[in-house]
């Protein structure tokens, strides 16, 4: 048999385990009382009926057993029968009453001498404590009534017996109420993500604002959420880029090959020309894989301390014989190591395309300058041409996948460099910039730069 | 060279099968991971052509097992899996070379000659001086002559020519020679690579009536001895 989904719930479990550390310490707490308040007002029963006691002996041993009864008598007939508080009884040996207010020596106390008894005076239905004495061969009873402290006893049990139920109720209404609020947050967590899991991503779990635990896990799985459809809208744009971007040329390769195949004789070089288009189509592909593997946070766990300034020497040096060529001047200028976290491969691929941009459109006499240089805790990667820049409007457009301005148709590429620069800078953290270099533009790449090594940071910035 | 190429994409196979035919070498195909480490643990070859995916048991378990008896034959992994980390762990597995696909033959015999020639000469003591022809390279006082006449490099132009002097007389192509000298595996749209190599020829072959760096079409370059 399952339970009511309610009291399954762990909060409800918890209550429970609650309830019953509480019922125990309001138990012990009632015990105590009722063990000390009684025991105090015991002894004080006690030590009047000893007082009173001490004052008959004395009575005895100064006047006999004659004296004893005048006492007794005199005492007996001071309270009436109602207010009555002290009880005495003086019994001949065989058992006779002699003298006192109690008719009967009490049943069953014939053997307790020198013993506390309590028993129910007859007749008026007082509970009575008394102490036994032998008084030569009479015997002697003298007792208290104790009903206020039955009453209490009877008052202190019954405040024990509401309190824990009292305890236990609240308790149990409490973590009832408990468990009902957290149950019903989160069912509202559960219905968004079986809404999700059915299909429809655009759901979001809702926020109260509390700021407690449940609005935290609530925002997490936002957030989450947010990056899952990141990620799908993603997949799509590759499965759209693909579609569109890579669909022209090989219908324009096919055609191609359909005409090369047609021919009488084939030449040789339609058939390089065929494979060199082939090639442009797969780099393209490869490109567009890339950039999706990138976004997809993939190499995000093989990222390590990366310094900056080998790779602005390498690609200076692997791009400054290309620049010349095309009398465009390559100046690069990293004075200092600035170290960043991430993929050196990847990074490398960014300065390269920037570079080859660069140099790419830049008209001969100009000058590309590749600058590595340290923020704060940033590290400030430029590339600035003096080409003819990018207008401030094409600024967000040229960073989007395939996107080739016209002054780019003239040149090869196929429009993803700009695209993966954005895609790897994304994934480090960091920020890119498009700027007007005055005439041309300069590219920054911001990342987050870890921090110097103590024995590097120059003197004078330690004092 | 004798060459096992173990791929089951039919058209693949044949594909590597006739060039490698055509190029002088002799060719055993397997078409499955069993027959392949059957025949490379039974016959002996120059070099092994490994695809990643195999039936039965796959490339890099072949490549696993064959180490693990101490088999050193060089081995080039074919995979249509061509990011960093699939690369290292190719090359973990035992792989001497990584080739993606798709792939030019030239790119595929190129690196196979280099790892067949590696494996030949690897085993003796590391050379201190590489020639070719009447051109020579002390690796230790790092100085180059050619006909005992000096020629200035710059250091990376060093590194350049000792790529091409330790593959002598094989086509090495664009990517190796990104990937040996630069130690990048990306590739860069413009053919940078080109420029490096021109200004290389014209320190080492202007002036000189043989010129020894060639440029093969369509594949790379080539080093004359």
């Amino acid at each position: 048999m399952r339970l009511p989904r309610l009291f399954r719930t762990n909060v409800f479990r918890l209550t429970l385990a609650y309830m019953a550390l509480f019922a125990l310490s309001v138990g012990a707490l009632s015990a105590f009382i009722y063990s000390a308040t009684l025991g105090y007002l015991d002894t004080q029963t006690n030590a009047i009926i000893e007082a009173e006691i001490n004052g008959l002996r004395e009575t005895y041993e100064r006047s006999g057993l004659g004296g004893l009864r005048d006492v007794i008598e005199e005492r007996a007939a001071r309270d009436n029968e109602q207010e009555r508080r002290s009880f005495y009884l003086l019994v001949d040996p065989i058992g006779r009453w002699v003298a006192g207010n109690v008719p009967a020596w009490p049943t069953g106390a014939n053997e307790a001498l020198g013993q506390w008894v309590d028993f129910v005076q007859s007749g008026s239905d007082t509970p009575v404590r008394a102490l036994l004495l032998p008084v030569g061969a009479y015997r002697l009873l003298v007792g208290r009534d104790i009903r206020e402290l039955t009453a209490i006893r009877q008052v202190l049990r019954r405040a024990s017996i509401y309190g824990i139920s009292l305890t236990l109720a609240l308790a149990l209404v409490g973590g009832l109420l408990l468990a009902l609020s957290a149950e019903r947050r989160l069912a509202e967590i559960n219905r968004t993500t079986r809404q999700i899991m059915a299909g429809d991503l655009s759901r979001r779990a809702p926020l109260r604002g509390s700021d407690d635990e449940h609005d935290e896990l609530a925002q997490n799985i936002n957030t989450m959420l947010d990056q899952i459809e990141n990620l799908l809208e993603g997949m799509r744009h590759v499965g759209d880029s693909v579609a569109h971007d890579l669909r022209g040329p090989i219908t324009r390769l096919r055609n191609r090959l359909e005409t090369v195949a047609a021919a009488e004789k084939p030449s040789r070089d339609d058939l390089a020309d065929c494979v060199a288009q082939l090639d442009q189509v797969l780099s393209t592909f490869n490109a567009l894989l890339r950039i999706a593997r990138v976004e997809s946070g993939a190499y995000r766990s093989a990222f390590t301390t990366v310094d900056l300034k080998p790779i602005v020497q390498d690609v200076y040096e692997l791009y400054h014989a290309a620049a010349e060529e095309r009398q465009v001047t390559l100046q690069g200028n990293a004075p200092e190591s600035v170290e960043v976290f991430g993929d050196r491969e990847l990074l490398a691929q960014v300065l390269t395309n920037l570079v080859d941009n660069a140099v790419k459109y830049t008209p001969p006499g100009g000058v590309v300058r590749i600058e590595l240089a340290r923020n704060g805790d940033r590290a400030q990667l430029r590339v600035a041409d003096t080409g003819t820049g990018i207008p401030l409007e094409d600024h967000d457009r040229v960073l989007q996948r395939f996107t080739r301005l016209d002054r780019a148709r003239s040149q090869p590429g196929n429009g993803l460099g700009l695209a993966l620069v954005n895609a790897v800078t994304l994934q480090h953290h960091g920020r890119l910039t498009l700027g007007d270099n005055g005439p041309g533009l300069v590219v920054t790449v911001e990342l987050p730069a870890l921090a110097l090594p103590r024995a590097l940071i120059p003197s004078a910035a330690v004092r | 060279m004798r060459i096992l190429v173990i791929e089951d994409d039919k058209d693949v196979a044949s594909f590597i099968r006739n060039g490698l035919a055509q190029a002088g070498c002799n060719v055993d195909h397997a078409a499955n991971g069993r027959d392949g480490l059957f025949l490379a643990t039974t016959e002996s070859y120059d070099a092994l052509v490994v695809d990643r995916m195999l039936p039965g048991i796959d490339g890099l378990t072949v490549i696993r097992t064959l180490r693990a008896s101490a088999n050193t034959t060089p081995v080039l992994i074919l995979s249509a899996l061509g990011e960093v980390d699939d690369r290292v762990k190719g090359l973990k597995a035992g792989g001497d070379d990584y080739l993606v696909k798709p792939f030019a033959f030239s790119e595929l015999l190129a690196r196979l000659e280099a790892l067949a020639r590696r494996a030949k000469t690897g085993s003796d003591a590391p050379a201190t001086v590489l020639r070719a022809g009447d051109l020579e390279m002390d690796l230790l006082r790092r100085e180059v002559r050619r006909a005992g006449k000096p020629i200035d490099l710059q250091p990376r132009e060093f590194q350049l020519l000792e790529f091409l002097l330790r593959h002598v007389g094989q086509v090495v192509t664009r990517t190796m020679l990104l990937e040996g000298v630069w130690d990048y595996h990306f590739d860069p749209q413009t053919n940078v690579i080109d420029v490096h190599i021109s200004r290389l020829r014209s320190k080492i072959d202007k002036g000189f009536e043989r010129p020894l760096l060639h440029t093969v079409r369509g594949a790379g370059y080539r080093l004359d001895g």
